[in-house]
């Protein structure tokens, strides 16, 4: 038969469905009268004859569902059916209805969102050409170099077929309504074909570019495209001003192009980078090196020959070049949170299983209860494959429900996680819902689903319809077998349930160690802000220091300001400049191996503002100028770890090469308590804190590269009134004297704490969540087991009461049942957390991954919650009334 | 009356065919010609003639229509299609050949191996 007669059939048969029907009814009846008929004429008595035409014929209701297969149109037909009868049931059942979609929406949402994340963050391929070819090389594999290494490395090495460096440059951007900071780079004219990324407008930089004289190009990146040139085309050829000198734009890259992936990663603008006399310099180390493996080398041998050059650079200059790493890029990038996340991940496994164990049993004791249905439905002729595509449909109902749903509540929590999580997380820009990761968890969901959802129809065929029937749906042995795979799926989400709690009580332990420690200031209260002079009057050295006295005199008459004083870098949250110094007396160290500290140029009134407590000696004053003798503050560590068993004040130190130079020796006036500098949890490393204005860089007048950088402070202030009001007041009092600085980073010290703590928090809070998702999953998995089971005993405890069994007794034996699966769940999940807690050791701080602490508070109310979800079903029981139970059982 | 022996899976239809290629039929009447011809030794499900019937005209090889029964009632009579008769044909001769090749082994002796 042709496909044509077939759908003619078909539609036919769909058309006049109902007269199809009326006709097998009537032929079917014709065929049992003219049976009858036959017997009575053969003399058998109409009533007897009526009743053996009947058996003879067999299932009526099982023929006509035969004959309807046979024409093959009841797909569609009873697939509406089954439909119609799902919705029906779920309805009838709308507790578990609810909680069923409700399980899989919280199973399917949180392991979509994670999964999204995860594939963003981690697994996806770094969006330039053949990224994974990329590699970077720093110092000890994060720090820079200086550029007579990268020039040596570019011209002496062979592994690579390209290699670029870029240097940190944040320029103001004036000449426009709004200066602005921007983040940007100083980028070879190498870097951009080596990315392999083609511009959205015009081109990128072309050789020669980066020659000295020749570097006042600018490519732009979308955002600031988009932000600050209206998405205009005809920006390209256009100048524009960064710190006071004309660039012309002449390419804007696409939307979704980032670039450094790691470090300076809001970067927004990149210029050629014209190396000029530091092309000698191996001292300042400031480029951070990008390169593309030639093919066919692997990364083991571009090691190796960086390695072998390193080490006689090292010869040839010896205290340079040390510890140069090469890390693939997307290493470098995804490296830091790959930790973090695969936790998460593991975490979010394990709430899917939990669900999906959890989904199996709640259909597992549905199917129960629904024995006596597949029972009436298959003595009144239902097959067995029409009763297992009705349960089928039922699952994939259900399954659907719930994807809906978790997916719904992916892109929720998606948002959420993107509005939670720490800036420092890479590519989190890119994030968007993965369609597979859903589709896969809606798979794996609905498989359960659907594979639970069958026991019922699959059941039916080892069921004996007539036993069934007659003992009121109450099953003989199966049931046994049954709840011991029930009780299997209990203790293993009990198990999970645990281990995510230990994780997640480790981790509130770890916030909490976080919360307690001190950062050797107080942040709450203050408020900073960068000021820029970059391209403004005040950027004139003549001009600069008074004009940095005034700021801070004006800042400090606003009202409710009680103490304000300037830092190059905000700790914790602003660069973090380290050098060499010497000390006065002491024999010349090996190269490579001076005493170093963290240097921070400050302004009188900055330990004040910040409450950093000096230990001893004195403050910066403003006596302490450019006339006065050079000073400077050192901490603690600094105190400890080069002058050990002595008293620094008085001693002297120079952070200049050239320790001829009288004026550059500093004396040591006073010893700051240590402080927070580049990461919250870091031990205490040495620093010291240079007078600003005795810093001929820093006020400008120095003439040298480094004073072109050290154009802009940041203000800090203490103030009683509301933080935001203060730092309106203060941005006005710096716009005062010119409209054309640049205020950028207004942040309040307890947002830059918090922001420090980011990660941690963000981890807690999610293993937070999933535990306590895994938490009430389990508890209803407990809770479902006992009552159901309970249920099932009614009669068995009214035998036992009506035998003299006291309530006490009945607590006793439904609860034990209970308490039975708990303590095996619990054994079961300390052991798998005892194992599992040291992978996550990298996200602890102050707590052992093996904190008995935890472990046993985590078991113990694991306990009694389940102890408390036993009670519930057992109190039900011991009111069971013994003569009910017999009589009605 | 002999044991009546149980219908081979697959022959309903085939013998379905056979009986209204004689002449139309209606489903009772079907049951009663293979009887019939039988002799009374197959035991047909009677249930399960109808799904056969419905399948057949499926596949096109018979059709129906309504006429009416001997004692004047509105029955439903079954023919052969210009389909069904090749199909009987194939059929039969696959059987034949199948009995034969089964009577074969069967009266195999061990001298004839």
């Amino acid at each position: 038969m042709n496909m044509w007669t077939r759908l003619c059939s078909w539609t036919a048969a769909m058309l006049c469905r109902t007269r199809k029907e009326r006709e097998m009814d009537e032929e079917m009846r014709f065929h049992i009268d003219a049976h009858v008929a036959d017997l009575v004429g053969r003399g058998v008595a109409q009533q007897e004859a009526q009743r053996q035409a009947r058996v003879e014929f067999g299932g009526i209701e099982t023929a006509k569902e035969e004959c309807r297969d046979a024409v093959g149109v009841s797909f569609l037909e009873t697939l509406f059916q089954d439909v119609r009868h799902g919705i029906r049931a779920m309805l009838r059942t709308p507790v578990f209805t609810a909680i069923a979609v409700i399980v899989l929406a919280l199973g399917i949402g949180a392991n979509t969102a994670i999964l999204s994340v995860v594939d963003a963050v981690l697994l996806r391929p770094l969006a330039y050409r053949d990224s994974d070819r990329l590699v970077t090389i720093l110092m000890n594999g994060e720090g820079p170099v200086s550029v007579a290494n990268y020039v040596d490395w570019r011209d002496q090495s062979h592994s690579f077929a390209a290699m670029g460096a870029a240097d940190y440059w944040s320029p103001n951007l004036t000449g426009v309504d709004a200066p602005e900071h921007i983040a940007g780079l100083k980028v070879t004219q190498s870097l951009f074909p080596m990315l392999g990324v083609d511009p959205l407008l015009g081109r990128v930089f072309v050789e020669g570019e980066d020659k000295d004289g020749a570097d006042r190009e600018v490519i732009l990146s979308y955002r600031l495209w988009q932000r600050r040139f209206s998405s205009e085309r005809n920006v390209l050829g256009k100048p524009i001003v960064l710190d006071g000198n004309a660039y012309t734009v002449v390419g804007v890259m696409p939307e979704g192009f980032h670039f450094a992936p790691f470090w300076a990663t809001k970067a927004e603008l990149w210029v050629p980078n014209a190396f000029g006399a530091r092309i000698h310099n191996r001292g300042g180390n400031s480029l951070r090196i990008f390169a593309r493996l030639k093919d066919g080398v692997s990364l083991t041998r571009a090691r190796a020959e960086i390695a072998s050059i390193t080490a006689r650079l090292e010869h040839q200059y010896p205290g340079t070049n040390r510890d140069a790493v090469m890390t693939p890029l997307k290493e470098k990038v995804v490296g830091p949170v790959e930790t973090p996340l695969l936790v998460l991940l593991g975490a979010v496994a394990f709430v899917l299983l939990i669900t999906c164990s959890n989904v199996a049993h709640m259909l597992l004791a549905r199917a129960a209860t629904r024995q006596k249905e597949v029972a009436v439905r298959s003595a009144l002729g239902a097959g067995r494959g029409r009763l297992i595509r009705q349960f089928l449909t039922e699952s994939i109902l259900l399954g659907a429900l719930g994807g809906a749903a978790g997916l719904l509540l992916a892109m929720i929590a998606t948002r959420a996680l993107l509005a939670t999580s720490p800036a420092n997380i890479p590519r989190v820009q890119t994030v968007s819902i993965d369609l597979r990761a859903a589709l896969f968890l809606f798979s794996a969901t609905s498989l359960t689903s659907v594979g639970f959802g069958l026991a019922p129809a699959l059941q039916a065929s080892s069921v004996n319809v007539n036993d069934t029937l007659k003992e009121g749906g109450r099953g003989g042995n199966e049931g046994v077998r049954r709840n011991r795979l029930r009780s299997l799926l209990v203790v293993s989400e009990f198990a999970l349930a645990l281990m995510l709690l230990v994780g997640a009580g480790l981790m509130i332990r770890t916030f909490a160690a976080l919360e307690a420690v001190n950062p050797g200031f107080n942040p709450h209260n203050v408020i900073s802000m960068i000021v820029s002079v970059s391209g403004s009057k005040e950027e004139d050295p003549g001009r600069r220091e008074l004009f940095y006295r005034q700021l801070l005199e004006r800042v400090r008459s606003l009202p409710g300001v009680q103490a304000a004083g300037a830092i190059n870098h905000l700790p914790l949250a602003g660069d973090l400049w380290g050098w060499h110094f010497a000390i006065e007396g002491r024999p010349k160290p090996r190269p490579g191996e001076e005493p170093g500290a963290v240097y921070r140029m400050v302004t009188p009134g900055y330990f004040s503002a910040m409450r950093l407590p000096l230990v001893r000696g004195r403050d910066l004053t403003e006596a302490d100028n450019v006339t006065a003798p050079g000073v400077v503050i050192v901490n603690e560590q600094a105190a400890r770890q080069y002058w050990p068993g002595e008293d620094p004040i008085g001693k002297r130190v120079c952070f200049v090469d050239d320790t001829t130079n009288p004026a550059a020796w500093l004396t040591i006036i006073g010893i700051a308590k240590d402080a927070k500098q580049d990461s919250w949890t870091d031990k205490a490393t040495p620093e010291a804190y240079l007078a600003a204005f005795q810093n001929h860089d820093y006020l400008g007048d120095s003439g040298t590269e480094a004073s072109k950088h050290m154009n802009y402070i940041t203000l800090v202030a203490r103030t009683a009134l509301d933080p935001a009001l203060a730092a309106s007041a203060m941005k006005e009092a710096a716009r005062s004297f010119d409209r054309n600085l640049a205020i950028t980073q207004v942040v309040t010290m307890d947002g830059v704490v918090v922001e420090a703590n980011s990660q941690p928090r963000f981890e807690m809070l999610l293993l937070t969540i999933f535990a306590a998702v895994a938490l009430v999953l389990a508890v209803v998995g407990i809770y479902g087991v006992i009552s159901y089971s309970a249920s099932r005993r009614t009669h068995e405890i009214g035998v036992r009461m009506s035998l003299g069994a006291t309530r006490g007794d009945v607590l006793f034996l439904v609860v034990r049942q209970g308490v039975w699966l708990a303590v095996a769940g619990s054994v079961a999940g300390m052991a798998g957390a005892l194992l599992l807690s040291r992978l996550m050791a990298k996200l602890l701080y102050g707590v052992q991954p093996t904190d008995p602490a935890t472990f046993v508070v985590v078991a113990i109310g694991l306990g009694l919650v389940a102890m408390l979800a036993c009670y519930i079903p057992a109190r039900r029981a011991m009111r069971i009334d013994p003569i009910a139970a017999l009589r009605y059982e | 009356m002999e044991k009546q022996l149980d219908l081979l899976q697959g022959t309903l239809d085939m013998l379905i065919l056979k009986a209204i290629s004689l002449s139309p039929l209606h489903g009772y009447g079907i049951l009663l010609r293979i009887q019939q011809i039988s002799n009374e030794r197959l035991e047909i499900q009677q249930g399960s003639l109808y799904p056969a019937l419905y399948r057949l005209e499926h596949h096109g090889w018979i059709k129906s229509e309504w006429g009416e029964s001997e004692n004047k009632r509105r029955a439903r009579y079954y023919r052969l299609t210009t389909g069904g008769k090749r199909r009987l044909r194939s059929e039969a001769e696959r059987w034949n050949q199948m009995s034969a090749v089964i009577a074969g082994i069967l009266q195999t002796t061990p001298e004839e191996i």
